[in-house]
């Protein structure tokens, strides 16, 4: 039995997301797969939660949104960082790393 | 896929998305990702069934996030078109702002029209605002409120029992105070002796009106009964002047008419009420004053406070019940008497709200003409510029958004037109308030404040959007592909655009009549006032007053200063004549009795006719020009130990003795100074003088020797030959030799006197007459542009007049016709809403009808005559039309 897909921690998913955006625009499905297969499914991602995200990325001015033509003709809703959320992104990867350095410092053995 | 350019760049907009497109936005997107993930699931061998359930499965909750995505998406929308709304707002602004640049001759004209009209309604809305709005510096002054008597419609004043009456018998009041105005002798140490302005009023006044002191304290209970110490209250402005605003005041000893007063307090400046009183003294009341018996002596004032919580109505029906039983109760005494209460507000400014809300009724009809030749300016402009607009619609431009940056540009000038008005208020206001402080109550609260900028920012911006308007949607009007195909010089003028120009000119004159026709009725009725004849020569006489302190002058002291007065005054050099009175004409007083003519009886007391009273010197009446018609005047001879004589004016035989000769009849004067049913012989009748105001006719009067009744105040008039003002320092001089404790006041000659009795009517009449000529200037240039503008429209048409024949007289003729027809169109609608209006200034007239033929047809002729002069120039432009060039240069 595989082990259970670990609980995000709070804002977890938006710099999931954000970091996913970086690579270009894509639209949420895109977003979806690719943050599961970048984590082996280890981090078992709703949608619901990942879409909620992505609109209130968009309200904060760190996503825009605009239609386009998906890669079998369908319109789909496309994402982008903004330079806002380029910042946004660069600020909350370092509290990130610097959260994750000190909860790896206390786990490992002196 | 990404364009890379952020959002507050882009090019184009989306077109903004109503609530059920965004619906539709979330669910075609969540649908395209299911969509995407059971083909996915599909793809790798999983039925269909379960490949949905599956994606279904990994969505988690659908339902949730369609509602929050839809949620999130409808503030983005929101926050989004406030953005565009300002990113437009801004390029507007900034097109509106090079575009002005860009006609620096047409902006100038506008904002220079705009800011006389605006600026002169932030002047006038100021002075409505600080003295009718503004609530009187009190704590919930809307409760403070003012007696008002009258006895058979006439006014008439309170008697000590109606304060013990309305502060016992009724429930609606926190308490009332008498008020009795009071002239103070005041006398500091080492300092001249000083008149100043008092009031006794009860001690519970300052806790009605809850003031604050400045310093010190206010009166205390029982401080106005009977063998309390004498206590004063002063003035902020006193404390100041005299006394340096030192705090050490308080509980120092002045001299108040001859009698030693404490200082206790001081009134803080915004406080002082009544606002000419200095000083402040509890009322003490004679014992006599407070019995039915003194019902009949009618002097006093009063204010009170009506509870909090209690409407002033509900309190004003208990204080007019009350009156109501009081005349029934005492029928010897009052007749037709009624109390009731006014707040203090309406008392203090009642008289000015009327006239003020005409003046500012006037000047916004400024604002209009204003509005309406700045309409005429864009007019002009938007035909020039039909081509850019055309050029923006082709660019994509929507009608609305053409219009929206229209306004923009009209709002714009606007603003820039009130900024520069805000300047002319302040310099119109400093000339205002110079000459309203005699007409005006309350003008030192008047302001440039946060209101009034308020008041001047919302009337700007509404004036942008009456003026943009019309030009505004005939700009969005146009037609593409004609304007395009006319070029660059812009397209022929539609009728529509002439049609408009036409109209806004003739309500421009119409306005103009409005105003010309208010202006006008009200200087002839000042001229007629200023014809009325005083009944006296007032010119060459100098006045000036004076009140001896009890404790200083008894009778024979009285006597005796008069009499040295009298012989001093005729020996300086330059007098021609000099007398004394207690009262004279145009003074302000009023000192009226009630009489008996011997031979009648009269069934109450209440019946007894009532007159006016004059105590004189001999000489009075040549001195001040009064003709003697019957009989003798008050002669020298008329002393305390002679028999006691009156004088009798013309108005007083008429309506007393209408058949008989007054001369050797005899009166008994009620006013306590002669013994009961002792009788005075009329000796003599003179001429009638006008009291208080030329406007008002006459009053019976009475005149008694002064030397018979000496009193404590006291009028100088004295005649010369050459400048009467230069009688003052000699006459102040003699005055100070006979007593140096004694203050003279009101020194004014008497044309001054009488001119300053119209004061209000020059005041109002000098103003409206202001604003009639900005309209009338305004309108001719609006007139003048139309014209002018219509001639070069149409110089190619003159030129094929001219070369068929048409002389250029003719052409001219015909173009002043076109103006002088305009003009008549508005001339007769401005006369009918001027009948119609002038309804509301009818109470301001003096001796012209509303209606009256002259002022209208003198409005009909100037108005004629500048419409002609405005046409005419333009006229013999088009006179002088080339035929030649004017079609060639088609």
């Amino acid at each position: 039995m595989a082990a259970q897909p670990l609980d995000l921690l709070q804002g977890t998913l938006d710099v999931l997301v954000l970091r996913t955006l970086a690579w270009g625009s894509m639209h949420g499905y895109a977003v979806s797969r690719w943050i599961h297969e970048r984590t082996d499914g280890v981090l078992e991602i709703e949608d619901a939660p990942l879409y909620k995200a992505l609109h209130r990325l968009e309200r904060a001015g760190w996503v825009s949104a605009e239609w386009g033509l998906s890669e079998n003709n369908r319109r789909a809703r496309y994402y982008s960082l903004t330079s806002a959320g380029r910042r946004q992104l660069h600020s909350r990867e370092l509290a990130w790393r610097r959260y994750a350095e000190a909860v790896f410092k206390v786990l490992e053995p002196a | 896929m990404t364009t890379g350019i952020p959002r507050r760049a882009r090019f184009f907009r989306f077109p903004w998305r109503s609530a059920k497109q965004i619906r539709a936005d979330v669910d075609e997107e969540l649908r395209f990702h299911l969509d995407m993930r059971i083909a996915a699931l599909v793809a790798a061998g999983i039925p269909p069934d379960a490949a949905r359930t599956q994606a279904l499965r990994e969505f988690g909750d659908l339902d949730d996030a369609r509602q929050y995505i839809g949620a999130v998406d409808h503030d983005i929308e929101a926050a989004q078109r406030r953005t565009d709304f300002m990113n437009d707002l801004w390029t507007d602004i900034g097109y509106s702002l090079r575009k002005l640049r860009a006609a620096p001759l047409f902006t100038l004209a506008a904002v220079v029209t705009l800011a006389l009209g605006i600026g002169a309604n932030t002047a006038i809305f100021s002075v409505v605002h600080g003295v009718l709005l503004d609530p009187l510096p009190f704590p919930q002054a809307d409760h403070i409120v003012r007696f008002r008597f009258t006895q058979q419609g006439h006014g008439d004043a309170g008697t000590p029992m109606d304060l013990v009456d309305n502060s016992t018998r009724t429930k609606s009041f926190v308490g009332i105070s008498v008020i009795e105005g009071t002239t103070a002798n005041l006398v500091r140490d080492n300092a001249e002796a000083e008149r100043v302005l008092g009031v006794r009023v009860s001690a519970n006044y300052f806790s009605l009106l809850r003031s604050t002191p400045a310093a010190g304290r206010y009166f205390a209970t029982g401080e106005d009964q009977t063998g309390a110490a004498n206590v004063a209250v002063i003035s902020e402005r006193l404390w100041k002047q005299d006394f340096s605003g030192d705090k050490s005041v308080i509980g120092k000893t002045v001299n108040i008419n001859a009698a030693s007063y404490k200082i206790i307090g001081v009134v803080p400046e915004a406080q002082i009420f009544p606002m000419t009183a200095d000083i402040w003294m509890p009322k003490i009341w004679d014992p006599g004053d407070l019995s039915d018996q003194s019902r009949g002596a009618r002097w006093l004032a009063f204010v009170g406070r009506v509870k909090d919580g209690v409407d002033v109505k509900v309190a004003n029906n208990e204080v007019e019940k009350l009156s109501e039983a009081t005349e029934k109760q005492f029928p010897e005494q009052f007749r037709e008497r009624r109390a009731r209460i006014v707040t203090l507000q309406d008392f203090v400014v009642g008289d000015v709200r009327k006239p003020l809300y005409i003046v500012l009724g006037a000047v916004a009809l400024v604002l209009l003409i204003a509005c309406a030749n700045v309409a005429n300016l864009l007019l002009v402009r938007a035909t020039s510029r039909e081509s850019e607009m055309a050029v923006r619609t082709a660019l994509g431009a929507s009608r609305t958004r053409l219009v929206r940056q229209l306004m923009t540009e009209s709002v714009l000038l606007s603003l820039v037109g009130a900024a520069v008005g805000l300047l002319v208020a302040k310099l119109a206001m400093h000339e205002l308030l110079g000459r309203a402080a005699q007409t005006l109550p309350r003008v030192d609260n008047v302001s440039i404040d946060g209101v009034t900028l308020a008041a001047t920012a919302a009337v700007a911006v509404i004036t942008g959007l009456i003026f943009g308007v019309a030009p505004a949607m005939q700009a969005g009007k146009h037609e593409l592909a004609t304007a395009l195909r006319a070029g660059s010089r812009g397209t022929r003028t539609r009728p529509g655009a002439n049609r408009a120009k036409q109209t806004i000119v003739v309500a421009e004159v119409a306005l103009a009549v409005m105003l010309l026709t208010g202006a006008g009725l009200l200087l002839h009725s000042f001229v007629k006032l200023l014809d009325v004849d005083p009944g006296f020569r007032p010119d060459g006489v100098l006045s000036m007053k004076m009140t001896l302190p009890e404790q200083a002058y008894d009778s024979t002291a009285m006597r005796n200063l008069i009499q040295a007065l009298e012989t001093r005054m005729a020996a300086l050099p330059g007098v021609k004549s000099a007398a004394i009175a207690n009262f004279i004409p145009f003074d302000g007083s009023s000192y009226d009795f009630s009489l008996q003519v011997r031979g009648q009886t009269y069934a109450r007391p209440s019946d007894q006719p009532d007159v006016q009273v004059r105590e004189v010197t001999a000489n009075f009446f040549s001195t001040i020009g009064i003709p003697i018609v019957r009989g003798r005047a008050i002669t020298a001879t008329d002393l305390a130990s002679a028999p006691r004589v009156l004088v009798v004016n013309q108005a007083f035989a008429k309506k007393y003795f209408p058949n008989e000769n007054p001369v050797g009849q005899a009166l008994h004067l009620d006013w306590g100074k002669d013994p009961d049913g002792a009788m005075s012989e009329i000796v003599g009748v003179v001429g009638d003088v006008h009291g208080a105001t030329l406007e008002d006719a006459p009053d019976p009067t009475v005149y008694a020797s002064l030397a018979q009744y000496p009193y404590r105040t006291l009028t100088i008039v004295a005649r010369t030959n050459g400048d009467p003002a230069a009688l003052t320092v000699p006459m102040r001089n003699m005055i100070h030799e006979l007593d140096h404790l004694l203050p003279v006041y009101s020194v004014q000659t008497m044309t001054e006197r009488v001119a300053g009795s119209v004061g209000p009517q020059r005041f109002y009449a000098s103003l409206i007459a202001i604003f009639a000529s900005v309209a009338l200037i305004l309108a001719a240039v609006g007139l003048y542009g139309v014209i002018a503008y219509a001639v070069s429209q149409r110089t190619h048409e003159l030129g094929v007049r001219v070369a068929l024949g048409a002389t250029g007289d003719r052409i001219s003729r015909m173009v002043v016709g076109e103006g002088l027809a305009l003009t008549a169109v508005g001339v007769v609608v401005g006369l009918v809403a001027s009948i119609v209006g002038g309804r509301l200034v009818a109470s301001l007239l003096f001796g012209v009808s509303a209606i009256d033929p002259l002022t209208l047809g003198s409005v009909v002729a100037v108005l004629a005559a500048v419409a002609a002069l405005a046409s005419w120039l333009p006229a013999r432009r088009a006179g002088r039309v080339d035929p030649l060039v004017a079609m060639r240069g088609d």
